[in-house]
């Protein structure tokens, strides 16, 4: 099968402290990863690694296809609205045709600054984010966590959908119902990847 | 550069949305400012002498003829220094505690000397070591100075009293005994008396050479005194509050603070919302980070300088204040406030990168916007070291160009040497800014 994602000795280090230490990690067409441990096991790093998020020490990645990221924490601006959040990514992305689908599709047409949002409306607007520029791998840390049962189906219709279709997913989640959703599980325990 | 262009629209919007930083932003350098020329002119206020009076000046003092009013005319030529009238431990007590910065001692003999006529009386001066002790050293001269113009009036007018009696001839006291004085006119007149002969002759033609010289002794006697006069015209120009300093220096304090702040604290806030690691994602990089805060810097120095100008040239206008407001200069003087802004930014990018949280930002900010802002205050003869730190930071920088750019004769050779130097430093900071930000941690 074809990688779309592929990372090989990636590590991170913080001065003295190893938080993700050497890891290989591949992510095929139609894939969908689960990526369980404990907190601060090195999920979030590994995810934000693989993302371009966050520098490695060491190691590469390579990335076969555009891909789309939301951070544990929804990165975005809190005193602009959902649609100035998704219009300002969207033209740094070129992608801003998508900017109307996503508002309506994940019901975001307040005109609130982001900031005064519920945690879930906030969850959406962060979803949102990463699917701009039409990505093929979604790197998702924690997403349906602060998402009401509803938009949490939602989102893993999509998710199965762009997997059906040659995308893949690596998502992190702490709930074993949501590991079931997943192809394949890793395993990730002070900052070391382990077979599942 | 159109992300740069994206993130500044972004952060221009955002400021819009939050009026109460806006005008904590706008209003705190403002105030500095107000306070920095408090402190200034408290700086030219007068400082507190102690006057030590051992002789027990009398209310009235006559010297040559003339009476003094002793308390009025030390309160007319004490204009630079306040003198609080202290017993001599009360006085030494409060210069060691610095209380006064000064002592002014009338020793015993001293109105004796000045009546007298004969030798010059003396009057003491202590000051303390270092500090304003020159300044006041140089008041208390300018006091004695202007005493000594006081009583050389009286001196002048006693000398040509005794001319005015060797010329008549009458009574006059000298040394304390009365004595008859003769005079060229009246020992002329009886020389006339005298049969004529050669030797009476040689005693007329001394009489008038003697009567001609001392004729002219009244103008040479008084510019003898003073060599040469300063004459000083009243005031003209505009009071300090309005000068072309307090407006340069308004400018480039506002601007200072303002643009460290809100690139560092702008900067420091991707970081705090989770949006620089999104932006690292190929969206924008580390430049064009560092280029949108310090562009957000430049637009609001533009903005708020240009204010601060016209604000000044209106009061200056409706006023009718003298020397004008020079409104062909806004151009190049919004040019100045571009460099500036842009060189403070690329600092308070750097700083933003190197604090990390938006807090931590604007504390260091502020923190680092004031030494910045003194150290280019202090005068280089001062300081040298001061100068020279000062060199490397765009305070001084922009103070100078606001200065060559609105009110030089020539403006260019400073708008060209402190806008190479503002670019130079604005280039410098925002390389070390886009390190910093590759370093940050997301």
């Amino acid at each position: 099968m074809t990688a779309l994602l592929s990372a090989r000795g990636v590590s991170r280090r913080y001065g003295d402290r190893e938080v993700l230490r050497p890891a290989d990690f591949e992510l095929a067409a139609g894939e969908a990863v689960a990526l369980v441990g404990p907190n601060g096991a090195g999920k979030s790093t590994l995810l934000s690694i693989l993302a371009g998020a966050l520098e490695s020490s060491r190691g590469e990645v390579t990335r076969a296809a555009p891909v789309g990221w939301a951070p544990q924490r929804p990165a975005l601006y809190a005193r602009l609205t959902a649609r100035e959040n998704l219009e300002l990514f969207a033209r740094l992305a070129g992608d801003y045709a998508a900017v109307d689908p996503l508002l309506e599709e994940l019901e975001l047409g307040s005109g609130a600054t982001a900031g005064t949002l519920s945690v879930g409306m906030r969850q959406r607007l962060n979803l949102a984010l990463a699917l701009l520029g039409a990505p093929r791998v979604l790197l998702l840390d924690e997403p349906t966590a602060s998402l009401d049962p509803a938009q949490r189906e939602l989102l893993w219709e999509r998710l199965h959908r762009l997997c059906g279709e040659g995308g893949a997913v690596c998502f992190a989640t702490q709930n074993v119902e949501e590991v079931g959703r997943a192809g394949r599980t890793v395993r990730i325990e002070d900052g070391r990847l382990l077979p599942a | 550069m159109r992300p740069a262009l994206l993130l500044l629209r972004k952060d221009l919007l955002v400021l819009r949305r939050s009026p109460l930083l806006l005008g904590v932003l706008l209003a705190y350098p403002l105030v500095i400012a107000a306070l920095v020329g408090l402190v200034a002119s408290y700086a030219n206020a007068k400082p507190r002498v102690a006057f030590v009076d051992e002789e027990g000046l009398p209310a009235q003092i006559e010297v040559g003829g003339r009476t003094f009013d002793v308390e009025r005319t030390v309160d007319r030529v004490a204009n630079e220094v306040t003198l609080v009238r202290l017993d001599r431990p009360e006085a030494e007590r409060q210069l060691a505690s610095g209380r006064v910065v000064a002592l002014l001692v009338v020793p015993r003999g001293f109105v004796g000397d000045l009546r007298g006529m004969v030798r010059s009386p003396r009057l003491e001066l202590e000051t303390t070591r270092g500090g304003v002790s020159v300044r006041v050293a140089q008041q208390v001269q300018a006091l004695v100075y202007a005493l000594n113009r006081q009583l050389q009036d009286a001196y002048i007018e006693a000398n040509l009293e005794y001319t005015r009696l060797l010329l008549r001839g009458g009574t006059a006291s000298f040394l304390g005994r009365e004595v008859d004085v003769l005079g060229l006119e009246r020992a002329g007149a009886l020389i006339d008396e005298l049969p004529p002969g050669p030797r009476v002759e040689r005693l007329r033609d001394f009489v008038r050479t003697a009567r001609s010289a001392l004729g002219e002794t009244d103008d040479a006697l008084r510019a003898t005194a003073n060599p040469i006069e300063l004459e000083q015209a009243s005031p003209t120009g505009r009071t300090w509050v309005l000068s072309a300093q307090a407006q340069a220096y308004a400018a480039a304090l506002t601007i200072a603070f303002l643009a460290l702040l809100l690139a560092a604290a702008a900067l420091a806030a991707e970081r705090d919302e989770g949006t620089l690691a999104r932006l690292r994602r190929g969206l924008a990089g580390p430049s064009q980070l560092v280029a949108a805060k310090a562009a957000l810097a430049t637009v609001a120095a533009v903005a708020l300088g240009l204010g601060i100008v016209v604000a000044f040239g209106l009061i200056i206008e409706l006023g009718g204040v003298e020397g004008g407001q020079p409104w062909a200069r806004l151009p190049l003087v919004a040019v100045g406030f571009a460099l500036a802004g842009a060189a403070l930014g690329a600092l308070g990018a750097l700083i933003g990168a190197l604090a990390g949280d938006a807090r931590t930002a604007s504390l260091v900010a502020i923190l680092a916007a004031l030494p910045i802002v003194f150290l280019g205050l202090v005068p280089r003869e001062v300081a040298p070291a001061a100068g020279h730190v000062s060199d490397v930071l765009p305070f001084a920088h922009a103070f100078r160009l606001f200065t060559g750019a609105l009110f030089d004769l020539d403006p260019w050779p400073a708008l060209l040497r402190e806008g190479a130097w503002l670019a130079g430093l604005g280039a410098a900071y925002g390389v070390a800014a886009r390190f910093a930000v590759r370093r940050l941690p997301a």
